[in-house]
């Protein structure tokens, strides 16, 4: 059957066509069009900007997904109501209850999370269940355990800012652009992880994570030391960002006995992360299963997919749907 | 009134008592350098609004985090909004003046009239220095 999937929770306008069917998932297309260099002069996400710049570009990048499929053909549709920048939910959200009154076919509500999770069915080697999902993104730390489709336990999350978002405000004390995971990642490689000892907040008696004061020793760190080397900084503060990813990584794996582990988002993309990750994946005797790049950021794909197991299910959403800012899975 | 704190968690304890003399419609102004402790000092408030503390994360993200309680939060972040960028288009003003409180990080960016504001140094690796302008001195001190 063929999904078509929208997301417009952060700064990418995207959309894809799936063909589901029991041998597989067909990814017929997966548009996703970027708005980083408008948001890069600012250092961040302008919201208002995001919108509009949504609203110019849905039209193309629905019609470029759907490749000449007409909207009465689909079986569904599935739009990501949340979490995200509310004016930029609104205008996924908005087009898709639309078309779908239109065509008068279904629509289906996805958590953006979800599609994270489920990103690792896309392509190449799939888990079986159960597995642990990481999902590390700029507005996403968590950590799930994944039972089967629909079934999710929040086994931790971020208490304050999430792994990517330490990384952009790190970029930007550092006088880096936006978005500042790709460009930490390089300078790290020349720098000295050992350099400058950050702090890591384990928080023992939890699966949850704390990027907060690490972001903060940062800044003091530079501020009270200007002449210290950037590659250093960058490198030791990545050195704590991905030793904390990975020891609560291992003490899930520990905890619930379950060796397969899941990783997305668009931290994901870091190479450290995926080195160590990898190498506590085989000291531990566990799969380790990450996505293509390209399915690790934002993408309309996963939606697509994660609507799918609803729509078969039968959970579909009114058009009465709104998106939210906030909204655990 | 100014407070000096020696770690987050007093942070906390300064933002409960302070949320606990909010009342609907009230908004708050809070200013502050990166990691001075302003979330921190959010999870205080919203504690006092028997939201859990848990579910306060940093909001620089989705710029505004809506918290239902009885009186709700609206938590919001303008760090990654331009200085003087068109907030009605944003949507904060709808958050202002309402039902619930609103408490906004970053506040130097956005001119609201009418606010309580709190001013978080940060003074050393833990200690901070909290001055807060628009409470009854004497309310605060019957606490």
């Amino acid at each position: 059957m063929l999904v078509l999937g929208i997301d417009t929770s952060c700064d990418d306008t995207s959309s894809s066509l799936l063909d589901i069917s029991d041998n597989g998932v067909e990814i017929i297309s997966n548009i996703v069009s970027s708005q980083a260099e408008i948001h890069r002069k600012y250092g961040g996400i302008v919201p208002e900007l995001a919108s509009r710049r949504h609203i110019e570009m849905i039209w193309h990048v629905v019609d470029e997904a759907l490749k000449g499929t007409k909207p009465e053909e689909l079986s569904a549709v599935a739009v990501c109501y949340g979490p995200g920048l509310i004016g930029s939910l609104l205008v996924g959200c908005s087009f898709a209850k639309a078309m779908c009154y239109s065509a008068g076919i279904p629509l289906v509500a996805v958590n953006h999370l979800e599609g994270h999770i489920l990103s690792v069915f896309l392509a190449g080697e799939k888990p079986e269940f159960p597995f642990l999902a990481l999902i590390a993104s700029g507005g996403h730390t968590c950590l799930y355990r994944v039972d089967d489709y629909l079934k999710y336990t929040e086994l931790g999350r971020t208490r304050d800012d999430a792994a990517g978002e330490a990384y952009d405000k790190v970029s930007k004390l550092l006088g880096l652009s936006y978005p500042g995971g790709p460009q930490i990642d390089r300078m790290a490689k020349t720098g000295n992880p050992k350099a400058i000892k950050f702090p890591r907040a384990y928080l023992p008696q939890s699966l949850d994570f704390s990027f907060s004061g690490l972001k903060t020793a940062v800044m003091l760190t530079i501020r009270d030391n200007p002449r210290l080397n950037v590659n250093d900084i960058a490198a030791s503060f990545q050195a704590s960002i991905v030793d904390v990813l990975v020891r609560k990584t291992e003490w899930a794996i520990k905890k619930h006995r379950i060796k397969r582990i899941a990783l997305s988002g668009g931290v994901a993309a870091n190479s450290e992360l995926r080195k160590r990750m990898t190498e506590m994946a085989e000291e531990r005797d566990a799969e380790l299963y990450i996505p293509p790049v390209s399915f690790c950021t934002d993408n309309a794909a996963m939606i697509a997919l994660a609507g799918y197991h609803h729509f078969i299910r039968g959970d579909t959403a009114g058009l009465d749907l709104n998106p939210r800012a906030y909204l655990p899975l | 009134m100014r407070v000096i704190t020696n770690s987050p968690d007093e942070t906390k304890k300064i933002g409960f008592k302070f949320g606990k003399l909010l009342k609907p419609g009230q908004t708050v102004c809070l200013y502050g350098d990166l990691g001075a402790g302003k979330t921190t000092f959010v999870k205080g408030i919203a504690k006092a609004l028997g939201i859990k503390e848990r579910d306060i994360m940093s909001a620089s993200f989705t710029i505004i985090s809506e918290h239902e309680a009885e009186i709700p939060l609206y938590h919001i972040d303008l760090y990654r909004i331009e200085k003087g960028a068109d907030m009605d288009t944003i949507g904060i003003y709808d958050y202002i003046g309402g039902n619930g409180i609103a408490v906004i990080e970053w506040a130097e960016k956005i001119d609201i009239e009418d606010s309580i504001k709190v001013n978080i140094n940060l003074v050393s690796k833990d200690k901070r220095e909290i001055i807060i302008e628009g409470i009854n001195e004497k309310d605060w001190n019957n606490m």
